[in-house]
């Protein structure tokens, strides 16, 4: 008897509290609008953002655009006029400021889902490129034992990708013992793999002691793929020459699993990046006030032993 | 009744569209503000359908538009990237598209390339312009000028109505006038009917052809890069791809147009409907959440409807 009382209790309880949360979120209109649907990180966003939206009882609207930015800023329209409860954007803001001054206007907050930062979006989601690159340096540092040359890949010229080089400087250059033998910035134009290989073949025949090359640090995947393909050719897969790269993609993370020189990587993650642009969401439309104009999702080091995964 | 069917459907469509949406979004969809931004959104595809319209008339095509809308955008961009001031750069783009209509017309009717092949290769070369220069980046933020970027969220306010007309719709009915006095109510304009009608029978009615060809490839042109400034100023950047989905919308917009005359030749008040029927179905279809892709199978089908529909009883 006391059992059926506390279960009903628990029950009536339960009805209770998702019908009042029911009451109080089922009306939340939220659109997500993007034109990069069709490629597979924003997939992950959205899949991650859309489940968070169901368990808040969310009215969701993904719109995609097919890769027409313009197009971004008509949808952005159509949302305030729609009178939405909140906006997601994954598109650079300051391509789609003409709608996002229109969202503002009406007083609707628009978070950005990795988009940059702008003056118009109560914040945006995205992952630390600062961080990314500590986790390869510091890698690097660990297993050539703070001793040796290294070549850097890096490209100064594209802001993301920049701010990854200074912090591998920064690292390398606090030990005594690692010395930067080169600062490589490849042609990206072929989509940067060959030209590393290129450049890298060269520094090996520059460099033909074994064991006169420690490690290749790359500010991102495609260099390290070149570097890899280079030692390989150059048969110098043998000398322990430690490579990393950044962003795991999936040429990656099958030349670090195959247990070769390339041997870490760092992934964001893009479906953490969903859930948590959902958080923020739903402290924006609780009526909090979001201080951090960014927010940071942690990324994973993708080594042999988790890059199957 | 089948006559009426055939002449009206497209429009009877438009209105059954019209309503449609009234019915599901009552406090949305016919408020002035909702026609205001349809109006801002469909202005640089209107733009481009009007003055490919030109061309249609002749039963020609301009395949090149869209990246020529591309080119105009980026070549504005980048004078203003290397600091010259918004008149000269919106100048340069307008030039770039006469320049590139002509040299169209010119393949087309000096030449004598079929229309089809010759704008899908300088749509091929456009973009490939465009690219070069622009080394395939997109160009934006600091290097546009807040003078250029306020031309698209600008407008005319009209106090009394309390409401704020788009300086984008301003420009886009400008056009439509212009476009519409043009074909019909001057000789140039009758002349092109009488082209697309039977080219044999116009050239020996003394119709000078290749001139007029080449003029109305020039103005499609210049159509096209005044449609890419108005894209670029709306997002106040501009890359070597933005304008490419302007050139398959704004062919099936002047489709649209076609099945609503008894001849079956494009008028340009038509073809604003063919453009409308393509927003309003952006715009309603957004609102009442609606999956984009679905919207994709939706024109389609909408188009080979009208098509079909006008077609009734030719055989």
């Amino acid at each position: 008897m006391k059992l059926a009382t506390k279960l009903a209790g628990l029950l009536a309880g339960a009805m209770l509290a998702t019908g009042l949360a029911g009451a109080a979120m089922a009306q939340s209109k939220v659109v997500v609008i993007t034109p990069y649907l069709a490629q597979p990180g924003t997939q992950f966003y959205v899949e991650g953002f859309s489940a968070a939206a169901q368990s808040n009882g969310w009215d969701l609207n993904v719109i995609d655009t097919a890769g027409d930015v313009a197009a971004v800023i008509s949808r952005l329209e159509d949302a305030v006029n729609q009178n939405v409860d909140a906006i997601v954007i994954n598109v650079d803001p300051a391509q789609v400021e003409a709608g996002l001054e229109v969202a503002r206007d009406a007083g609707i907050p628009v978070v950005g889902m990795d988009s940059g930062t702008s003056p118009y979006l109560a914040t945006n989601v995205t992952s630390n490129g600062y961080a990314m690159a500590v986790e390869t340096s510091v890698y690097v540092a660990d297993r050539i034992g703070g001793t040796g040359n290294v070549v850097m890949f890096v490209f100064d010229a594209f802001p993301p990708v920049q701010i990854r080089g200074v912090i591998a400087d920064a690292v390398f250059g606090n030990y005594p013992d690692i010395a930067v033998l080169d600062r490589v910035t490849p042609d990206v134009s072929d989509g940067g793999i060959a030209d590393s290989r290129a450049k890298m073949e060269a520094i090996l025949a520059a460099n033909p002691e074994p064991g006169s090359i420690a490690a290749v640090w790359a500010a991102w995947d495609q260099p390290a793929l070149g570097a890899l393909q280079a030692i390989e050719d150059a048969g110098r897969d043998n000398e322990g020459i430690v490579i990393v790269g950044i962003d795991a993609n999936p040429q990656a993370r099958d030349a670090i699993a195959a247990g070769g020189n390339f041997e870490a990587s760092v992934a964001q993650d893009f479906v953490g990046i969903g859930n948590k642009t959902a958080e923020m969401v739903a402290r924006l439309l609780a009526g909090e006030t979001v201080k951090e104009n960014v927010v940071y999702v942690p990324t994973m080091l993708i080594t042999a032993a988790n890059a199957a995964q | 009744m089948i006559q009426n069917l055939k002449r009206y459907g497209t429009l009877m469509g438009f209105g059954f569209i019209v309503l449609f949406f009234w019915a599901n979004l009552p406090e949305t969809f016919m408020t002035a503000r909702n026609w205001l931004n349809i109006s801002q959104q469909v202005s640089m595809l209107a733009v481009i359908a009007f003055t490919m319209t030109i061309v249609m008339v002749m039963g020609d095509f301009d395949l090149s538009v869209g990246s020529m809308a591309s080119l105009s955008g980026i070549t504005a961009a980048l004078l203003f990237a290397h600091g010259y001031p918004v008149a000269v750069g919106l100048l340069a783009g307008l030039a770039v598209g006469v320049v590139g209509g002509l040299f169209n017309g010119f393949l087309v009717s000096l030449v004598g390339i079929l229309p089809f092949v010759a704008t899908l290769g300088t749509l091929t070369m456009y973009s490939g312009i465009a690219f070069l220069v622009s080394d395939g980046k997109t160009i934006f933020g600091r290097d546009i000028p807040r003078d250029f970027s306020g031309i698209a969220r600008s407008g005319l306010e009209i106090p009394a109505l309390e409401i704020t007309v788009p300086f984008l719709t301003i420009l886009a009915l400008g056009v439509l006038l212009l476009v519409w006095f043009l074909l019909e109510h001057t000789a140039f304009g009758r002349r092109l009917y009488a082209i697309g009608g039977n080219y044999e029978a116009a050239r020996l009615a003394g119709v000078k052809v290749r001139r007029l060809r080449l003029i109305a490839f020039g103005l499609t042109g210049l159509g096209a890069a005044l449609g890419g400034l108005m894209l670029a100023s709306r997002v106040a950047s501009a890359n070597p791809t933005q304008g490419s989905g302007l050139m398959l919308d704004a062919i099936a917009a002047v489709f649209l147009g076609m099945t609503m005359s008894r001849e079956g030749e494009p008028r340009v008040l038509a073809t604003l409907v063919g453009v409308l029927i393509l927003g309003l179905l952006d715009n309603g279809l957004t609102q009442m959440n609606v999956d984009s892709f679905v919207r994709e199978i939706l024109v389609g089908a909408i188009i080979l409807a009208a098509v079909a529909i006008s077609s009734l009883g030719k055989r």
